[in-house]
Parts: structure tokens; C-alpha cells; sequence
């Protein structure tokens, strides 16, 4: 072994160290996660597309085809500049249902686990050429640094090497994150571009003398050679353009970057400027590259290695080395790991599928890291039997022709719905047979490129990919086309057309499960995958979508069931997980009506919300109006679907039931919470509403609702009911209040009349006493008739006292502007708060100094402290104390009721003079009391005012009236009204 | 099937045109940089348009 072999080696191994320990530092945790999970760092280790080719092959290809190198630059950054209208889907479809390759994705869309295998063959057979490049431009690197007759074997020993670095780092346990294998691309690709721009530099001036020497090079001495370079046609060129467009999209180790490495929609949206700066940046070398080889050397043997003829100077050649090993690397990582993926899903999965075991996960593992090596030594093998032989451009082109054959399928999974799997598998099958017979196979047996029908129609001097290309891809996508069209698309199929279409919103059915709570699935799912893995998965999606095992709504556990598909899509492969949940966590059909799941959908609405444009932003935008509207309406408000399932519930409803509506919504009816199942259920029954006033207790209280529904019918209508709930407590409270009340004026109207009737038998007895008094001298009968007459006069104070309260209420017009003395008009109501014979032994006093006189209506003014009276007895517990007293104050009177009683409840301290309010119990006060002070001291043109408890006081509560002074210019003082 | 009229017109006018991006590497009058010129200008676009999707977004 010769020194410079092993300083090559050395260098080598110390690359891969230091990755080694990049990713170790990673994984760690000494890089803080803020710089690791950076969208920058995703967006370079997307670069992982310029593999050794972007290193070696574009020089071979600058070489042979001047700029038409950069189809391979350009067509990826076209790839990536298109990527709000094709990554962005094919990203919201993957990260949906966990898909994580092109095999998923086929089988996911044409539902057929036939088609994922194909597609997995497909992209071994074709990405091999890929591999073999990788380890060809190794073996080749090694050779012409050291001239080694071993470099075949150094070659297989980094193989082996980056095979146990995909292993440690990439074939992971499912459930752990991949940082370390982004971080460590992502430092792979600043390895490649900063080597290259280093070369390009050295190129530019070190080999010339900056870019003015080179202008004058490339129009002098090295005019020839550049006119000697063959250029593409425009045809061939925008066929390579289109192969490597399709390249970058198609290729597994790119579409597993790109879409399974939970790169955001943000990050993704920034690479589609950052890629194509990054591959310009590693395009601009190229040329320069290329010049500075030519310009030093007459001849160069093999283009793809001219790096390492322009300069002689070791660290250049070292540069280039460690530039292709960083290509190399980063690829053979990738690529392994995608593929083993793909086989382990699709091939393995397929003809062994997973049995009820308690290492799932570890057997998986094994399985997966024991492909990834397979797969790196099969790039070796295929390196060493055929690779070899050929030189980068004859390989690359056979790989990207290959996984090319995709590309139809692709996008006819994003933009046509009407693409079935026989047009796919069909078309697929017919343009693979025509590349692996113009291209793979003459390029594994060392053929001519053998003769193929249509080739007439292309220059007879057409490179052999640019006229397989045309031919398997034109054949792919007629026959593609044509039998999609003739023949029928099945209902899965058409399910997961409408998910991948590009406009797609997602329409799940409201479908119901066999399984009743969400702890069912352990038990159901642990036939398939043991008691061990079945558990894991049911917690990790419960914990994902924040349900709990006691989860029994058909809406939750619908979304448990799509959660633990997608997330088991992400272990076994789509085609294996659907299998495992429709056979063993089925939906029951029943004959319910099936329809759609308008709760997810609206879910999925608002989650897309951002990327709306348009026509649908402003639909949208008139949806959530009217969602608003409905949410946000002041009274309750439910809607239920056909199958009983509740699709909405709203604020007003929340607040009465005390239930939100994440917690309801997509329950069925009867499991909401009692008492609602049988309220609400009997609506949904009901042939008539409204069902007035139902009677039920929420929350400890007593509460009266009104239930209104209507049939959601119509063309367009997906079915249901919508029930509109009234809370009624308050009104059927009022209306039993205003019954008391009406009865208690139909008493008191009862009373003046009794009153009135009273009068006149009081009259005659008076009379007769009077008369008794002129009929006989008698003292002790004279003394009699006295106390007669006295005691009549008494009964007729009461009565007329009684008949003027009775007709206070009925006032109507002018201000009243009668005198009226305060200290009479609290005596009149004293007398007859005494006649009622509650509160005996609380004291009422009238302390009104007299002479105070206002401006009013007697009997109004009696009514009203008979009110207040009566309040101030209730509130004072037995021995209280209550006082009226009086006074003048700046031109008015003031009147107050002061008691030591319990004061006011603060509840109702601010609607005290509201009608209808009141603390007593049901039936003992109508709650119209000053709500009628308050009026007829509003007629007075005076004001109350409250306080409770009164200043300086502890307990208790002083009303004060305050009323106009009597001017003393008209009437006489009020002594005593005589209405009756 | 959404259909972005402008983007599809500017994808296809710009990979019929394309070809033109070749034209230099044997025309001294030509200078060599040009492609990466164009494709600069093309990733600036890109870049403004990325930052008015984000205002919008917001």
C-alpha cells in the first residue's frame, strides 16, 4: 500500500470522523436545537441532490455538451422554484397520511399495494446506475490522487464505512427525530459548496489570472476547443431539462428528504429560492473548472476528472477529493435509506406481512438497517460488474430515464382525479420495458443501444437517452391517458384521488366503528401488531390528537382511526397499514344514513385557510362569516346530522349547559351529557315544535327552555336538524310573578270596594250615635255616643285611607301640585302598614317635624311610603327600629325611611328600581314596589336616593325622597283627602 | 383542478426559451457568465415573491 493511498485514506476516514462526530454532537444535544432545526439548515441539506455527478459529472457533461451541464442545476431549481404548486401538495399529501416515498404515494393514490411494489422495483433497478456512480467517482477519485491498483478496494471500504454511518444515524427507531442525519447533510452540502467555490477560485485565479485573463483565454487560446465542444439541440436539451426536473421530484433519496423528513411548508417554500441559489453556486465552478484543466493540459484523458489536472498543487486535489466524498457520502446515505425504506414496505412487508409480536419495532429496525447495508453493497457490486465500464453521463442518464417513468404517474396524481391504476400500471410498465430495453440493458451487457420503433421520426444522430426518453415517456403517457379513460375508476380509488388532488379538501364519511372508546383499539389493534406495539401506537396518537382512552365520540375516534393508518403508513407502508385498520379496527355499516364529515372538513378549512387565493378566499371568508354568525348567536343553538351526530354547538349553548363544544362536538345524541339526551332527543323526535318551557335542572338550578328544530332539506342539503334552545327561565318567572301580582290587585280592588260598601253602614252608625247624643242627657250614653262616633270616624279614616291607596296606580296627567304635609301623609301610612299583621314587633316611627310641605299628590305620595314602609319592616329582624324623619334642604324636602334591618342584597342593588325585582320568596312580594316608587316620584319631579347601609352606620338602610317644597302662595296644606 | 394560468404561460414560454441559455459557451461575444446572470435574476423573482407570500400570510 502506498503512502499516498493511505494519506488518501486517512483523509477520507477523517472526513467521515468528523461527520461522525457532527452527528454525535448533534444527537447530543451540544448543538442548540434553535440552530439544528433552522430552515436554513433543512434547505442545505436538501442539497443533498448534487451528488458526485453535481462534482464530476457536470465537468464530463460541460465537456461534452457546454452549458447544457446546467440542465442538471436548472432542472432541480425548476423543481423547487415551482414548489407552491407541486411540492407544496405532494407535501400536504405525505405529511397527511405519513407517506414517506414515491412507493407510498402510488399505492396511497391507486390504492394498490401492486403499485407500490412496482414503483419500489422501478427505482432499484433505476437508481443502481446512481449508486454505481457514487462509488465509481470514489474508486476513480482514489486512483487519480494515488494511482493505486486498490482503489476498488479503499472505494468498498468507505462503502462499508457510510454504510455504518446510515445505520447509526439514519435507520433509526421509528419514533426518534432525525436531526443528526439533517444536520449532518446539511454540513455535507457546506463541505460541497465551499470545496467547489474553493476550486473555482483556484480555477480563476490561480490557474488564470482572474476573470480578465479568462475573458482573453476563452477568446483566444481556448476559442478552438470551445467551438470544437458539441452543443445540444434545443431538443435534447429540453429533454435533459425535463430529466432532471423529473429527477429531482422523483429520485427516493430527494423525495425522502423532501418530504419525509418533516421539512414545514415554510421551510419548503424557502428552498425554492435557497436550493437554486445553492445549485447555481455550485454550478458557477463548473465551467471555470473545466477551463483552467483545459487550459494547462493539450489532452485530458477523462473530462469528469479534470479537477484534478488543473493545478498540481496537493490541497487542491485534496479539496476535489473531499468535495466528491461529501457528494458521495451524502447520497449513498440517502439513497440507502430510501430505498430501504421503500423495499421494506413493499416488497418485504408485502410477501411477509407483520405478525402479532412483542418486538415489532425491533424487528423492523433490524430489518430496515440490515436493507440500508444491502443496499450500499449492491451500489459496490454494481460498481465493480458494471459501473466500471462505463463512463458518468452513460450511468446518470440511465438512472434519471429511469425514475423519469414516474413522472406521469405523478402528476397525474396531483392533477387528474380521473387516472386510474390500470392506466398507471399500464403505462408504467409499457415505458419502463422501453427504457430498460434502449438503455439498461445495453448499458449491464455492454450492447449497442438495440433498434426501437419511432426512432426515425428523431436525427439519426440522437444520443440513445434522448430518443428512449421520447419513446417510453410518449408511450407512458398515452397509454396512461387511454385506458384511464376506458376503463373504470374504483370508489377507493376515486376517495384518494379527491385527497391528492390539488384542490382537494378531504370529504370523509361519518361512518361509524365497531370500536366503542378509543381503549377498544389496543385490544383490536394488538391482533395485528401485539399488546406491546398496539398500545404505543393507540397512546402516541391519542397524546398527538389530545384525546383520552375514555374517547367514545364517532368523530373522535374516526380521527384516532385516520391517525393510527397514517402513523402505522409511517412504519409499514400505506398499503400494509390500510390493510391492518380496515381488517382489524373496521367501520360499522349499518343503515344509518352516511354522509359528510362536515366538522373535519370545516377543521380542514380553517387549517388551509392561509393558502386560499381568490375566488375561494372570499367563499371562505363568507363562510366563516356565516360560521360566526351561527357561533356567536345569542341564543343556544345545536345541529345535529342524520345519523344523530352533533356537528355544532355554540357559545350561547356553552354557556347554559356549561359545556363546550370541543367536548360535545361529534358526539352522537345520546351520549351528551344529562339531561340533554332526552331534551334534545325528544325534539329530534318531535313531529311539531317548538316544545315550550321544558323543565330541567343544569347545574343545580331550575331552568325552563324552549326548544325550536327545523329539518335541514333541500337539493343541496347534506341532511340534519337544527335546534334552536331559549332559555324561557326568566320570562315563565315573570310570568308567574305577574300572576301574583294581577291576583293581588284584583284583591285590592276587592278591598276598596268592601271599603266603599263599609262607608256607608259607618255613616249611618255615626249618624245614629249623633242623633243618640240629642236624644238623652245621660252622660254615660252621651260618653257612649261620643266613643261611637269617635270610633266611626277611626273606621272611616282607615277606609278612606285604604280606598285612596287603592286608587293611587291610576294616575294620569298633569305634574300633581297639590300641598301635601309629610308628617300626615307618614301618619296615614303608618296606619296602614298596621293593619297588615306581619311585623308586629318591629316599631315604626313618624318623626316628621310638621310644617313641611310639598308640592304633590297625597294619595300617591301614601302609596309610595307605604312601599317603603313595608320594605323596611321585612328587612329588620323582630325588636327592629324603623323611622321616618323629614327636612328642608336647599328648596327641596327630603323624606327618609331609615331602618336597622339586614340592608340590601348588593345582587340586586343595581336594578333595585327595576319592576319585578326582589329577594323575597316566590308569592310574598311581587317586586313592583319601587319600581312603583320610583315612578311616582318621577311624576313629583323629585329623586331617591339609596344608601345601604346608611353613612356612619353599620347595618340598615336609609331611602330618601327628595320632592319640590310647597310654595305657600296657593292652596291650604293637605289635612285630609276625602275620596271615598 | 386549479390552474395557474400566468405561472403555467411563464414555466413553458420559459422552458421553450430555454435553450438560448446555451448559446454562449462558443461565442466569445457572449459573455460566459451570462446564464448565471439570468438565473440570478430568476431566484431574485423567486425571492420577492416568497416575501410577499409571507406578508400576505400574516
Amino acid at each position: 500500500m502506498s503512502v499516498e493511498l493511505i494519506g488518501v485514506l486517512l483523509l477520507g476516514i477523517g472526513y467521515l470522523a468528523l461527520l461522525f462526530g457532527c452527528g454525535t454532537a448533534v444527537e447530543r444535544g451540544w448543538v442548540p436545537a434553535s440552530v439544528t432545526r433552522h430552515p436554513m439548515v433543512y434547505t442545505l441539506a436538501l442539497g443533498v441532490y448534487a451528488s458526485a455527478w453535481a462534482i464530476y459529472g457536470s465537468v464530463e457533461l460541460a465537456a461534452h455538451a457546454g452549458f447544457g451541464y446546467l440542465a442538471y442545476y436548472l432542472g432541480a431549481a425548476g423543481t423547487f422554484l415551482l414548489a407552491p404548486v407541486l411540492l407544496v401538495p405532494i407535501q400536504r399529501i405525505t405529511r397527511t397520511y405519513q407517506l414517506a416515498s414515491l412507493a407510498d404515494l402510488f399505492a396511497f393514490r391507486f390504492r394498490s399495494r401492486w403499485a407500490g411494489t412496482l414503483v419500489t422495483l422501478i427505482s432499484l433497478v433505476a437508481v443502481l446506475p446512481l449508486l454505481g456512480i457514487q462509488v465509481q467517482t470514489l474508486s476513480d477519485a482514489i486512483h487519480w490522487l494515488t494511482g493505486s491498483p486498490y482503489s476498488s478496494s479503499a472505494a468498498l471500504l468507505f462503502c462499508g464505512l457510510i454504510a455504518v454511518f446510515a445505520v447509526v444515524f439514519g435507520a433509526r427507531p421509528n419514533h426518534s427525530r432525525q436531526d443528526p442525519l439533517i444536520s449532518i447533510l446539511a454540513f455535507e452540502s457546506l463541505i460541497k459548496l465551499f470545496t467547489m467555490l474553493c476550486l473555482g477560485a483556484v480555477a480563476l485565479w490561480l490557474v488564470f489570472d482572474g476573470p480578465q485573463d479568462l475573458q482573453r483565454w476563452l477568446e483566444g487560446p481556448g476559442l478552438p476547443a470551445q467551438q470544437a465542444t458539441p452543443q445540444l439541440e434545443a431538443a435534447q436539451w429540453r429533454t435533459l431539462l425535463l430529466l432532471f426536473f423529473a429527477s429531482a421530484l422523483m429520485m427516493p433519496h430527494l423525495f425522502h428528504i423532501t418530504f419525509a423528513e418533516n421539512l414545514s411548508r415554510h421551510t419548503l417554500l424557502q428552498a425554492s429560492w435557497a436550493l437554486p441559489l445553492f445549485l447555481l453556486l455550485m454550478a458557477l465552478p463548473v465551467p471555470l473548472i473545466w477551463w483552467a484543466a483545459q487550459s494547462v493540459n493539450n489532452e485530458i484523458p477523462v473530462a469528469a476528472y479534470a479537477v484534478y489536472m488543473m493545478s498540481e498543487h496537493w490541497w487542491v486535489k485534496a479539496l476535489a477529493f473531499i468535495a466528491g466524498l461529501a457528494a458521495a457520502s451524502g447520497t449513498m446515505i440517502m439513497i440507502s435509506l430510501a430505498l430501504s425504506g421503500m423495499v421494506l414496505n413493499h416488497i418485504v412487508l408485502v410477501a411477509r406481512p407483520p405478525e402479532a409480536r412483542s418486538d415489532l419495532y425491533g424487528w423492523l429496525l433490524w430489518l430496515r438497517r440490515a436493507l440500508v447495508v444491502g443496499v450500499i453493497v449492491s451500489g459496490w457490486l454494481f460498481y465493480e460488474g458494471v459501473g466500471r465500464h462505463h463512463d458518468l453521463a452513460n450511468l446518470g442518464m440511465t438512472s434519471f430515464v429511469g425514475m423519469a417513468q414516474c413522472l406521469p404517474g405523478m402528476l397525474a396524481l396531483l392533477y387528474w382525479p380521473g387516472a386510474n391504476r390500470k392506466g398507471m400500471v399500464v403505462g408504467l410498465i409499457a415505458g419502463v420495458a422501453v427504457w430498460l430495453w434502449g438503455l439498461w440493458l445495453p448499458l449491464i451487457f455492454s450492447l449497442p443501444t438495440p433498434p426501437l420503433p419511432f426512432t426515425h421520426l428523431s436525427p439519426s444522430d440522437a444520443p440513445s437517452w434522448y430518443t428512449v426518453t421520447l419513446l417510453s415517456l410518449a408511450t407512458n403517457i398515452v397509454l396512461l391517458i387511454v385506458i384511464s379513460l376506458f376503463t373504470r375508476i374504483s370508489e377507493g380509488e376515486r376517495s384518494a384521488a379527491e385527497a391528492c388532488s390539488v384542490d382537494a379538501v378531504i370529504r370523509s364519511k361519518r361512518l361509524p366503528l365497531e370500536a366503542a372508546t378509543a381503549a377498544d383499539f389496543s385490544i383490536h389493534l394488538a391482533q395485528a401488531i401485539g399488546d406491546e406495539a398496539a398500545q404505543r401506537e393507540v397512546s402516541r396518537a391519542l397524546s398527538a390528537l389530545k384525546l383520552t382512552p375514555q374517547e367514545r365520540r364517532p368523530y373522535a375516534l374516526r380521527r384516532l382511526r385516520d391517525r393510527i393508518q397514517a402513523n402505522l403508513s409511517g412504519l409499514m407502508g400505506p398499503s400494509v397499514a390500510r390493510d391492518i385498520v380496515d381488517r382489524y379496527l373496521p367501520y360499522r355499516h349499518d343503515d344509518a344514513p352516511v354522509t359528510d364529515d362536515i366538522h373535519f372538513v370545516e377543521s380542514r378549512l380553517e387549517a388551509y385557510r392561509s393558502r386560499l387565493t381568490g375566488l375561494a378566499r372570499e367563499l371562505d371568508g363568507l363562510r366563516r362569516h356565516h360560521r360566526q354568525t351561527l357561533a356567536y348567536l345569542p341564543v343556544g343553538l345545536c345541529v345535529f346530522g342524520d345519523d344523530k351526530e352533533l356537528l355544532m354547538w355554540n357559545q350561547a349553548l356553552s354557556q347554559l349547559s356549561g359545556i363546550s363544544g370541543e367536548s360535545v362536538i361529534g358526539s352522537r345524541c345520546d351520549s351528551l351529557p344529562a339531561p340533554w339526551p332526552d331534551l334534545l332527543g325528544n325534539v329530534l323526535l318531535a313531529t311539531h315544535t317548538p316544545l315550550y318551557k321544558q323543565a330541567v335542572t343544569l347545574h343545580g338550578k331550575d331552568y325552563f327552555l324552549t326548544l325550536h328544530k327545523a329539518e335541514l332539506s333541500g337539493h343541496d342539503s347534506r341532511g340534519g336538524s337544527v335546534i334552536l334552545v331559549e332559555d324561557h327561565t326568566e320570562m315563565k318567572w315573570l310570568e308567574d310573578e305577574l300572576v301574583h301580582a294581577a291576583r293581588l290587585a284584583s284583591i285590592g280592588q276587592l278591598a276598596a270596594g268592601v271599603a266603599h260598601e263599609i262607608g256607608n253602614p259607618i255613616t249611618g252608625i255615626s249618624s245614629l250615635a249623633q242623633n243618640l247624643r240629642y236624644d238623652t242627657q245621660d252622660p254615660a250614653l252621651l260618653e257612649t255616643a261620643d266613643q261611637i262616633q269617635q270610633l266611626t270616624q277611626r273606621v272611616t279614616k282607615i277606609v278612606n285611607s285604604l280606598v285612596g291607596f287603592a286608587h293611587g296606580g291610576r294616575h294620569a296627567g298633569p305634574p300633581p301640585d297639590s300641598p301635601v304635609a309629610l308628617t300626615t301623609i307618614s301618619e296615614d301610612a303608618l296606619h296602614l302598614i298596621h293593619l297588615a299583621r306581619s311585623g308586629e314587633d318591629v316599631t315604626l316611627t313618624n318623626a316628621c317635624p310638621d310644617g313641611i310641605v310639598v308640592r304633590g299628590d297625597a294619595q300617591r305620595l301614601t302609596q309610595v311610603m307605604v312601599n317603603l314602609l313595608s320594605n323596611a319592616r321585612d328587612a329588620c329582624m323582630p325588636d327592629g327600629q324603623v323611622v321616618i324623619t323629614a327636612g328642608r334642604e336647599a328648596g327641596s324636602a327630603w323624606w327618609r325611611v331609615s331602618d336597622n334591618g339586614q340592608g340590601i342584597d348588593p345582587r340586586v342593588r343595581d336594578h333595585l328600581f327595576e319592576p319585578f325585582t326582589t329577594t323575597k320568596p316566590a308569592g310574598e312580594g311581587t317586586g313592583l314596589g319601587l319600581s312603583l316608587a320610583y315612578q311616582i316620584i318621577s311624576e313629583h319631579q323629585g329623586r331617591i336616593e339609596v344608601a345601604s347601609p346608611p353613612p356612619h352606620e353599620s347595618r340598615g338602610t336609609a331611602i330618601t325622597l327628595w320632592l319640590p317644597l310647597y310654595q305657600q302662595d296657593d292652596q291650604q296644606p293637605h289635612a285630609q283627602d276625602s275620596d271615598c | 383542478m386549479y390552474v395557474y394560468r400566468i405561472m403555467l404561460f411563464l414555466v413553458f414560454g420559459g422552458y421553450l426559451l430555454s435553450p438560448l441559455l446555451m448559446d454562449g459557451w462558443s461565442n466569445p461575444s457572449v459573455a460566459w457568465y451570462r446564464p448565471f446572470a439570468i438565473w440570478g435574476v430568476l431566484i431574485s423573482l423567486t425571492l420577492w415573491l416568497e416575501q410577499k407570500r409571507k406578508l400576505d400570510e400574516r
